[in-house]
């Protein structure tokens, strides 16, 4: 039994199935194995955009149904929710499909990250079967400024900068369309907005960024930082899942919280503090030299200044405790601030 | 300045006798992992920060503590104090000596530009300093932390020396996040540091800081300091949470500290008499 506001026994209560989007991301993937070892759980349906062939790296032929689908296609979209989806029974719908790369703008890009969510949205609405949409949102929709609380709590003011590029554009437009719904229709909509999830293959901007052996960052500020497991991320997207009757905005902090050139340090990195005026023309260079993701531009405020995730409301309500540390690699010498 | 923590701990070994440091040894904070707290303090930090303020404490400033026992050993607390001396060294004694004098480390509330200065930002975030927002107090006290709140705010320091032990307005936010949280404020006047570093002048809008001082001095003068703090304001029994909702209520409280801040500093000149150094 989950301790919290709503006390209940949901945590072991059988879902007949549950629809993973994203599957063929880390975190997909994991929640679809989580999911598949977990017997109150009938059947999970698997969605990605891969080839089925090339999709997962496990099958369960009696629990497990993967599709290749582009969401972003309303009628593809339709398509799966009212046949396989509803075949299947699927009461529970987990979207973690996001665009990954932070530099890939245009309409496309949109439409996966936040048309796809709108159309799942409508058709769960009046979905025979689903009850319950969980929407992997992210810790980058909101505002990091000097004057504003380290520690953010779910009504944090939102990042709607107007020259934010799209990766935080789209993050905030898709977190805000779900918000929006929720309450109006009998789905249960949760968004749970979590921390940087310090893992390949994620998305994540500090994971570029601690990909190079040398870490610059603004002299003179070493803000703190908070990253969550790819395991905890899971079990977050697990427990919203299977939280029947709670509906609201959740945010998931990971067990790790400490200063960015501690972060560079414990992943065995030498961190270098640079007049931050120069760190923009560096890292882009570095972006097109290299093809890598990390844009200095879009980290800039929180490279200056400290924001942690509160997560007291999912302790408290989903009985979420992060346990699972980064893996971090290795430790060598920062220089300081 | 190096900052990694074991540094900071050599180093605060260096600056500390054996005595202080076990006396530092019982120091405890909310660790987030990895040794900090969410707001970025280090006790080794900590530590460091008393070995730096050790010579002014008890040399240069020779703090004169009376009433410390009056700051609780646990649970939430607001520390509100007068704030003078164009440079925010009152805040430094203050904390030096409530961490020496009760072993609770003292969350001192800067404005909001502090986090923007280089260095300074990070050096005072380690020793446990957070920007003035009221999320960050909130979570504090729902902590069972200590704020130290300067309820004047900038103004306080940066009033002319003909001004002196004169308060300037006195904001209620302390008093209210007092009240709803169920905290007591103890009540604290600092004397001496009104006179450390006379102010002529101030050049308005400095960058992200409000204002450029132009002081007597360049240094502060070795006046000596007095802490005196007062009985608690007990706005954790007179008052009830929801009280902090009642802008009255608020001012009542807000009033209720202004005045015994104001009667510790007409004690503590009065014990000072005309010794400014001494």
């Amino acid at each position: 039994m989950i301790p919290g506001a709503y006390g209940g026994d949901f945590f072991r209560s059988p879902i007949r199935g549950v629809m993973v989007t994203g599957a063929t991301t880390p975190v997909g993937e994991r929640l679809v194995r989580e999911l598949l070892a977990d017997d109150t759980v009938g059947r999970v349906l698997a969605v990605g955009l891969e080839p089925e062939d090339q999709a997962l790296s496990f099958t369960d032929p009696d629990r497990l149904v993967y599709r290749q689908v582009d969401l972003g296609r309303s009628r593809r979209a339709h398509e799966l929710l009212f046949g396989v989806a509803r075949e299947l029974e699927v009461e529970v719908v987990i979207h973690t499909a996001m665009h990954r790369s932070a530099h890939d703008r245009g309409q496309r890009v949109r439409a996966q990250n936040v048309e796809a969510l709108r159309t799942l949205l409508d058709l769960s609405e009046r979905h025979p079967t689903i009850r319950r949409l969980v929407f992997k949102s992210s810790a980058e929709v909101y505002q990091v400024q000097y004057d504003l609380p380290v520690l953010i709590t779910e009504d944090h003011p939102i990042n709607l900068a107007p020259g934010a590029p799209q990766f935080i554009r789209d993050r905030v437009e898709a977190d805000m369309t779900a918000c929006a719904r929720m309450g109006l229709f009998n789905l249960e909509i949760i968004v749970v907005r979590m921390a940087e999830i310090l893992a390949p293959g994620t998305g994540s901007q500090l994971f570029d960024y601690l990909e190079a052996p040398l870490c610059l960052r603004p002299a003179g500020f070493d803000p703190m930082i908070n990253v969550l497991s790819l395991d905890d991320s899971v079990r977050a997207l697990e427990l919203a899942g299977r939280a029947m009757g709670v509906q609201g905005v959740f945010n998931i902090g990971g067990a790790d919280t400490l200063p960015l050139s501690a972060a560079i340090q414990k992943w065995g990195r030498m961190g270098l503090p640079m007049p931050g005026g120069v760190l923009p023309f560096f890292y882009r260079a570095r972006s097109r030299l290299r093809g890598s993701e990390f844009s200095y531009g879009m980290n800039r405020r929180r490279f200056h200044y400290a924001a942690v995730l509160d997560a007291t409301r999912a302790r408290r309500v989903l009985g979420f405790e992060p346990t699972e540390r980064v893996n971090w690699p290795g430790q060598m010498l920062d220089t300081g601030p | 300045m190096p900052f990694p923590p074991a540094i900071a701990r050599g180093l605060a070994h260096m600056m500390l006798d054996q005595e202080t440091l076990d006396e530092l040894e019982g120091l405890t904070i909310n660790d987030a992992g990895h040794g900090f707290d969410p707001f970025g303090m280090h006790l080794d930090f900590v530590r460091l920060s008393v070995g730096i303020t050790r010579w002014f404490y008890q040399k240069y400033f020779r703090v004169i503590s009376i009433g410390n026992e009056k700051v609780p050993a646990t649970g939430p607390a607001v520390l509100a104090c007068n704030h003078s001396g164009t440079v925010p060294i009152d805040g430094m004694m203050l904390w030096s000596d409530v961490v020496r004098t009760t072993g609770r480390v003292p969350r001192a509330i800067a404005d909001h530009f502090v986090p923007t200065l280089p260095w300074v930002g990070v050096l005072f975030a380690r020793g446990g300093m957070v920007g003035g927002s009221r999320g960050n107090a909130r979570a504090l006290l729902e902590n069972g932390e200590i704020l130290m709140i300067f309820p004047e705010g900038t103004p306080g320091i940066g009033k002319n020396f003909s001004e002196r032990y004169q308060l300037q307005k006195w904001r209620v936010g302390h008093a209210e996040l007092a009240i709803r949280h169920g905290a007591p404020v103890i009540p604290v006047a600092i004397i001496g540091a009104e006179e450390q570093m006379p102010q002529l002048a101030k050049i308005p809008g400095f960058g992200a800081v409000p204002y450029l001082p132009i002081p007597l001095t360049p240094v502060p003068m070795p006046v000596r300091y007095r802490i005196l703090y007062g009985d608690p304001v007990p706005t954790d029994k007179d008052y009830r949470p929801e009280d902090a909702d009642d802008p009255e209520r608020v001012r009542e409280a807000s009033r209720r500290v202004e005045e015994a801040v104001k009667g510790l500093i007409e004690e503590g000149l009065r014990l000072r008499g005309g010794r400014l150094f001494t």
